[in-house]
């Protein structure tokens, strides 16, 4: 039936009569009851383990669906299986919007998958909403990619905050790196960099890995060769678990920074050995997201939401998850965009209101954050707390930051 | 000089568990003529076996020596089953086959235990204690895996080579026909072949599992084309050269990786294509491998 | 003799025409980029069933093939503003190149050798193209983007006037791919009909008999891989065509045993049984996620289908539509 719709279109737009832009039922993916949207997740390949940012997404909306949706729409989230490949996410992306005619592209995951559907999105007026992925360009080139927006503090910001925390407490510590050779890890090193401002030459040693290697034990040797006292974690949750097994077979002792990304409380259990490798311990990390695996949240309104439509509609989903609650914290924004789009939103109004988001209730961020955005400023999560791994728990200390890009 | 020490340690390691995977691999061909491609695949689901029976409470190495059962008869089952109608056929299909089982096993792992972050073992199976030669520190782990690694290859050899079973399996391999008039019930000397080789690659992928975590479906896929570059280096029909292969192959990767600086040729990201170019060069230069013995074929 | 020469031909020429007009019919029913690919993997089991239907040697290194003739349209389209169309043989002229000089070594390996060496290629692939030193060239790991390309057609969105007739960007892809897949599909038939094709069932059947009977095996094994390699390149260009991407990932070693399956479920050396196969790896996937939308079902059901058409259908599609219309065509073999 989309493709009905598109060839009336197509009809019209030969007979010359122009259809009125804003505010017309023109858009597809959208009806007086529904609102189709739709984005491509790994489900398999490499990196299925950040699946569930789709899946706690999709239990969040049949949520929202069950207490009526949004302005009497029910929220119809497809995802597709991109595998974390990037032509694939091109392939699938362009059936979601060609042939299943949805409305808005949302909740992608990857930088490089997002990356490339951009220039397609941004030409044919699709928003693309809330892209899974720290990379700072998709905040910072609005002015080719106006449909564009992302959602998590940006790597750069991340690594920046690490450095602005060395430099203040180990002004003279020397700094070893493991990052994974793509944008993301040299994204977060470039922050830490600009972070350590003059001190960066603490920096003594970088070594990379290609996210299809199958162990980091030689880079960890070579880092260690390095007599550095602080280690930095820019890598994946496989490889940040290999990285602290190798640290400790290894017998160095750095203090270790590892990134949000690998820093789900069940990767760092994982990483500990349940306890027995006592490297992990004294890690630091930022946070932005409530740690459902934390015991200090058990009786906050926000975590026990999250457990509820979990059990109810999370198909199966590890409550222990964290990526669950990302999923759902983006789908929270999103309808918040929604409800601030009109009573018959369009690409533009949804697009308008994702621009201008002040969004302070979020249940499932840190108490005290607030979602901000405008046009020209385009993180809608720019804050976070740094956080240190003690006795099997992830511990904030220190106020809320601003994660500058 | 201590850190040329520490990436041959870390080699050593790395290598003992491309060893055991290729020695899988080369007791197929040794006893069937066939190259399985689904090795890597078929290690991986014996693994999440053993992982399913930690998780119900049996202890880590009870679960170790029932995986290793289990994935003897799955692989006994696979041969009888899958293998043997279409064994003497042409080649092309007994790739096939190989492959789709590679495509099903990676499947059906998926499909089982789906996409978790999990560590097996829970705990480590050896202590993570290191010991400390020198500035090189030498992880207990890595010293277990390598002499269970070098105590399997001895082990086989006895078998082969001074048992009446390792006769007769030598000799279903080589020539049917004549061993079948022998007495030699052959289609059980292949199911056997296939057996072994299913059981040490469970024991390639428990290890994995221990040293390179976590545990997830795809983890043998690297590790596939580094067993087959080994048992090609080493001789696709010799248990020793396997693990001479594999160990050899693990300290070149990390000395090259390692020495690069000095060359500037970027080779850190051409692990795999290091890897195949070893592929080739030994079966270009010589198809037999370092112990291999060379094969005349006339016409 | 003649009788079945006369049916034989206007049979082939109905199947053409059928082919025609079935390009313009499916994309009422099916979505165009599927089409697309379907196009791409039809053109690479056409060379890949060339080489390994055809001469008996087992490639698991298309996906490489494709990936260098992707790469030489990204390049090409990018860099030197080269129109789209005129990358697809230079592609095919650049895989054919490197076809031909791994058909070289190839001639020194058989069977199960050639099938290793092949699969470490695919898998070293990607690699090599990400590699530093090469970057000037392939711009190492980043993505190729064709997309906004004047040298692309239609920029990768705009529709495209087709004769008088203005389609989308994706329909426009697809029946591109389909007709260069039409006009390939009757180059492999010429082919393989002639001297080539005979040389080339020889060599398979018998690499003895065919020495001794005066053929060049040397000569015809290279060619077959130089040839299927060509077909492979130019799939690779239509797929980065089609999605107006090009990087590392878009040609994984996967693909290649994808291949592998698509060219066994068409049946080894069969020409028409190749669209069956791929239909088979294009929509089984599709077709999968209907039992089930767990991970890991597709490959399931993908696996174990491959393995039942080995054990039960090894000539595949093609061996099977020939034992059920052998009886219905036995009456056209005359004795003479």
């Amino acid at each position: 039936m989309g493709r009905s719709l598109f060839l009336a279109l197509a009809a019209f737009s030969a007979l010359g009569i122009p259809i009125a832009f804003a505010g017309s039922a023109a858009d597809p993916g959208i009806t007086p009851t529904s609102i189709h949207i739709g984005g491509t997740t790994p489900l398999t390949g490499s990196a299925q383990a950040f699946s569930s940012v789709a899946k706690g997404a999709a239990a969040y909306f049949k949520y929202v669906n069950a207490r009526g949706g949004v302005n009497k729409r029910r929220i119809e989230y497809e995802y597709l299986d991109d595998q974390y490949i990037p032509s694939e996410t091109v392939r699938q992306t362009r059936i979601l919007v060609q042939d299943k005619n949805v409305f808005a592209i949302f909740n992608t995951l990857g930088t490089e998958t997002n990356e490339a559907i951009r220039p397609y999105l941004n030409e044919v007026g699709v928003p693309q909403l809330f892209a899974a992925s720290g990379a700072t360009s998709f905040g910072r080139d609005y002015r080719q990619y106006p449909w564009t927006i992302a959602y998590q503090p940006t790597y750069i910001a991340e690594g920046a905050m690490y450095g602005n925390y060395l430099r203040r407490t180990m002004p003279k510590a020397k700094i070893a790196i493991l990052y994974q050779d793509d944008s993301y890890g040299n994204d977060l090193i470039k922050g830490l960099q600009r972070g350590l401002a003059s001190k960066a030459g603490n920096i003594v040693s970088k070594v990379g890995y290609a996210a299809t290697d199958d162990s980091v034990q030689s880079q960890v040797a070579r880092l260690k060769s390095s007599r550095a006292s602080v280690l930095m974690l820019f890598s994946t949750p496989k490889f940040t678990i290999q990285a602290y097994q190798f640290v400790n077979q290894l017998g160095w002792k750095p203090k270790i920074f590892v990134n949000a990304v690998s820093s789900a409380s069940n990767i760092m259990v994982i990483s500990s050995s349940r306890g027995q490798n006592k490297r992990v311990e004294g890690s630091i990390s930022i946070v932005f997201l409530k740690d459902p695996n934390d015991p200090k949240w058990n009786r906050d309104p926000g975590v026990l939401l999250y457990r509820k439509i979990m059990r109810k509609y999370g198909r199966g989903g590890s409550i222990k998850d964290v990526y669950n609650l990302y999923g759902m914290s983006a789908a929270f924004t999103f309808v918040d965009a929604l409800k601030h789009a009109g009573k018959s939103p369009t690409r533009r109004s949804v697009m308008n209101a994702a621009l201008h988001l002040n969004e302070r209730n979020n249940p499932f961020l840190l108490p005290r954050m607030s979602i901000r955005t405008t046009a020209t400023e385009r993180y809608p999560i720019d804050q976070a707390r740094l956080q240190r791994w003690h006795n099997g728990k992830w511990i904030s200390f220190g106020g809320l930051l601003k994660a500058r890009s | 000089m201590t850190e040329f020490a520490q990436q041959v340690v870390a080699g050593l390691a790395s290598g003992s568990i491309y060893a055991t995977l290729a020695l899988a691999i080369v007791i197929i061909y040794r006893s069937t003529g066939v190259v399985n491609f689904a090795q890597g695949e078929l290690a991986t689901f014996t693994t999440f076996i053993a992982w399913t029976l930690v998780d119900h409470g049996v202890g880590y190495w009870g679960a170790f020596a029932l995986t290793v059962l289990i994935a003897f008869a799955g692989g006994v089952a696979l041969e009888r089953l899958v293998v043997r109608p279409v064994e003497g056929g042409p080649v092309l299909t007994v790739v096939m086959l190989t492959i789709g089982l590679f495509i099903l096993l990676g499947g059906l792992s998926n499909w089982i235990w789906k996409a978790e972050v999990r560590s097996f073992p829970p705990n480590r199976p050896f202590p993570t204690s290191t010991w400390d030669l020198g500035g090189v520190a030498i992880s207990k782990q890595d010293l277990g895996i390598l002499g269970v690694t070098l105590g399997l290859v001895v082990l086989l050899y006895l078998l082969f080579q001074y048992t009446k079973l390792g006769l007769a399996l030598r000799a279903a391999a080589l020539n049917p026909a004549a061993s079948r008039l022998v007495g030699v019930r052959v289609g059980w000397m292949l199911a056997l072949g296939w057996g072994l080789a299913a059981a040490i690659g469970a024991v390639a992928g428990l290890f994995t599992a221990a040293a390179s975590p976590p545990l997830d479906p795809n983890m043998m896929r690297p590790i596939l084309i580094y067993a087959f570059a080994a048992a090609v280096l080493g001789g696709l029909e010799s248990p020793i050269g396997a693990i001479v292969g594999g160990l050899a192959l693990g300290v070149l990767l990390n000395l090259v990786v390692t020495y690069d600086t000095h060359l500037h040729l970027e080779l850190d990201r051409l692990r795999l294509p290091i890897a195949f170019l070893v592929i080739l060069t030994v079966l270009l230069v010589r198809p037999a491998g370092l112990l291999g013995r060379a094969v005349v074929r006339r016409v | 003799m003649s009788r079945l020469a006369t049916v034989r031909g206007v049979a082939t020429a109905l199947a053409l025409a059928a082919g025609v007009v079935a390009i313009f019919l499916a994309p009422r029913w099916v979505s165009d980029i599927k089409l697309a690919q379907m196009g791409v993997y039809f053109i690479a089991l056409l060379g890949l069933n060339i080489v390994t239907g055809y001469t008996g040697q087992i490639s698991l290194g298309h996906s490489a093939f494709m990936a260098i003739g992707g790469y030489t349209t990204a390049i090409l389209v990018v860099d030197h503003g080269v129109r789209d169309l005129w990358t697809i043989p230079l592609a095919g002229l650049v895989a054919g190149v490197a076809g031909f000089l791994v058909g070289l070594p190839a001639l020194r390996l058989s069977g199960l050798y050639l099938a290793l060496a092949t699969f470490g290629l695919a898998v070293a692939m990607p690699d090599l193209l990400r590699w530093d030193k090469l970057e000037s060239v392939t711009k190492g790991g980043q993505a190729i983007q064709l997309f906004n390309s004047p040298a692309l057609t239609g920029k990768g969105f705009e529709n495209v006037d087709l004769l008088g007739h203005s389609v989308t960007f994706t329909r426009a892809v697809d029946y591109l791919t389909w007709t260069v897949a039409l006009v390939l599909l009757v180059v492999a038939w010429l082919l393989l009909r002639g001297g080539p094709g005979r040389a080339f069932r020889a060599v398979r059947d018998s690499e003895v008999a065919a020495t001794s009977s005066g053929v060049n095996i040397a000569a015809y094994k290279t060619l077959a891989f130089a040839i299927s390699a060509a077909y492979a390149g130019i799939a690779g260009s239509l797929l980065v065509i089609a999605v107006a991407f090009a990087d590392p990932q878009s040609f994984p070693a996967k693909l290649s045993l994808t291949l592998l399956v698509g060219v066994v479920v068409a049946g080894l050396g069969s020409l028409w049984g190749v669209l069956a196969g791929a239909a088979f790896i294009q929509f089984l996937p599709d077709v999968a996620v209907h039992f089930s939308k767990a991970q890991g079902v597709p490959d399931t059901v993908y696996g174990a289908a491959l393995i039942l058409i080995v054990l039960v259908l090894p000539t595949g599609v093609a061996g099977g539509a020939h034992r059920i219309l052998m009886p219905l065509t036995s009456r056209l073999y005359t004795r003479s």
